[in-house]
């Protein structure tokens, strides 16, 4: 049985914080982040941040920052495997925003916009590393900080999780991160990765497929194998 | 209360797309199904797992790093490249992205010059095939001239002959020198209609030269 060691039935690794994110887990699209309305219009707020940044003002980096840091830091940190890469790529994001803020041109949200920038430089960051074999294992990767206990899932599943996340292809990978770690709705994620919202949501069940394979086949193939 | 009907075979369009009724009426599918709870179950929990793999640790110093980072890009003066790049919004590319653009904007551009001037280009400094053909039938039709007139003024170019013919023959074969570097050249780039003109250029000199050599016979 191919369970990456995980002998666990699935019923005890579920946690009570299924009925918390109800909204989400398997019920439909994520309520969003509230970084874009589902329309696509721009938010006033958005346009708001974009005229700060643009118009040099640290004050908007620095609302930035206090909105969106935290999660830029997550994605990052799932994107590259240790909290000093996450940070550097965030510090670099906010570099390349002010170098490019004279490009953006509101034809989608501002945060959007950004994120697509972490994303791209999260992308180059990883593959640079890479280039240069300085990919070292996972145990001197991880982060020395106490990470957030689970209240309900099982240590071994969040990790064969990681690990099999590591073998989807890069593309299914951002889609699977920010729609089921990071909570984005298929319309920001469309926007931060320049698909649409039909081929978000292919590639996270395609994601989610190969995924469910890797950690454990389903009980008929299971079942046929005996 | 639930009324849409929900079977096996919606799973993983549900999966997939399904909206919150559709999703409803699995979970009712389902408590009645063993694979498609098993299923359903195993599809939530990798929601679950996943959705803690998001992390949160405090960074203190992290805005101060970017916001110093900030301020010595704004205060730096923008390359004149960097600024270019602004002005045609590519400045948030990587230099190296940017110059391999450039590059195949300017060899686009070239090759559409090319392909734009093509026939002019051709008309100029290169031939077809049927304009080498006619280059080299009139070659041949001055070659056979030339032997005519050749054979013609050959007792006039004796050495014996006048301090003119004596020059007229140091002339020729100056010119049988050139015709056969030209002749040459000519071979190994046919269609080269620089080298064809001169080449006529020189056999209508011979020509010349050898009528002037008979004329002064008269």
């Amino acid at each position: 049985m191919a369970t990456m060691g995980l002998a666990l039935p699935w019923e005890a690794r579920i946690s009570n914080q299924e009925q918390e994110r109800g909204s989400r887990v398997g019920l439909g699209e994520n309520p969003g982040s509230g970084l874009a309305p589902t329309s696509g219009e721009v938010r006033p707020d958005d346009l708001e941040l974009a005229a700060a940044c643009q118009a040099g003002e640290m004050h908007g980096y620095e609302r930035l920052y206090s909105l969106h840091g935290k999660r830029m830091k997550s994605i990052a940190r799932n994107l590259l495997g240790s909290t000093a890469d996450a940070e550097d790529a965030v510090q670099e994001t906010f570099l390349k925003v002010q170098r490019s803020i004279g490009t953006f041109r509101a034809q989608s949200s501002f945060v959007t916009w950004t994120f697509r920038i972490l994303i791209n430089t999260c992308y180059d960051a990883r593959r640079s590393r890479m280039r240069k074999k300085e990919v070292t294992s996972e145990g001197t990767e991880q982060s020395p900080l106490p990470e957030r206990r689970a209240p309900g899932a099982h240590p071994s599943l969040k990790l064969a999780l990681q690990r099999a996340m590591e073998k989807l292809t890069d593309h299914q990978r951002h889609v699977f991160l920010l729609y089921e770690v990071e909570g984005f709705r298929h319309s920001e994620i469309a926007g931060m990765l320049e698909i649409t919202e039909t081929a978000s949501k292919n590639t996270l069940f395609q994601a989610k497929k190969n995924l469910r394979t890797m950690l454990e086949p389903p009980r008929s193939q299971a079942a046929e194998a005996r | 209360m639930n009324d849409m009907n929900v079977n096996c075979p919606d799973r993983e369009r549900i999966f997939m797309d399904g909206g919150a009724a559709e999703w409803a009426a699995l979970e009712g599918h389902a408590a009645t199904c063993a694979e498609c709870g098993e299923e359903l179950r195993v599809w939530k929990s990798m929601s679950t797992a996943a959705g803690e793999l998001r992390q949160e640790w405090e960074t203190p110093r992290l805005w101060t790093r970017i916001k110093r980072g900030l301020t010595e890009q704004m205060s730096e003066k923008p390359s004149r490249l960097r600024a270019w790049l602004n002005s045609i919004g590519l400045a948030g590319l990587q230099w190296q992205t940017a110059v391999a653009l450039l590059l195949l904007v300017v060899v686009t551009g070239v090759a559409w010059r090319i392909f734009r001037t093509g026939p002019e280009l051709y008309s100029q400094g290169f031939l077809n095939k049927s304009a080498v053909s006619e280059v080299e039938h009139a070659e041949a039709a001055y070659q056979k001239a030339i032997d005519k007139l050749e054979a013609q003024a050959k007792p006039q170019l004796e050495p014996t002959g006048t301090p003119l013919m004596a020059s007229y023959r140091e002339k020729l074969l100056v010119l049988d020198n050139a015709i056969d570097e030209l002749r040459a050249e000519a071979g190994q780039n046919p269609a080269n209609a620089h080298l064809r003109r001169q080449l006529l250029a020189m056999y209508q000199e011979k020509r010349d030269t050898l009528q002037e050599i008979l004329e002064t016979k008269r």
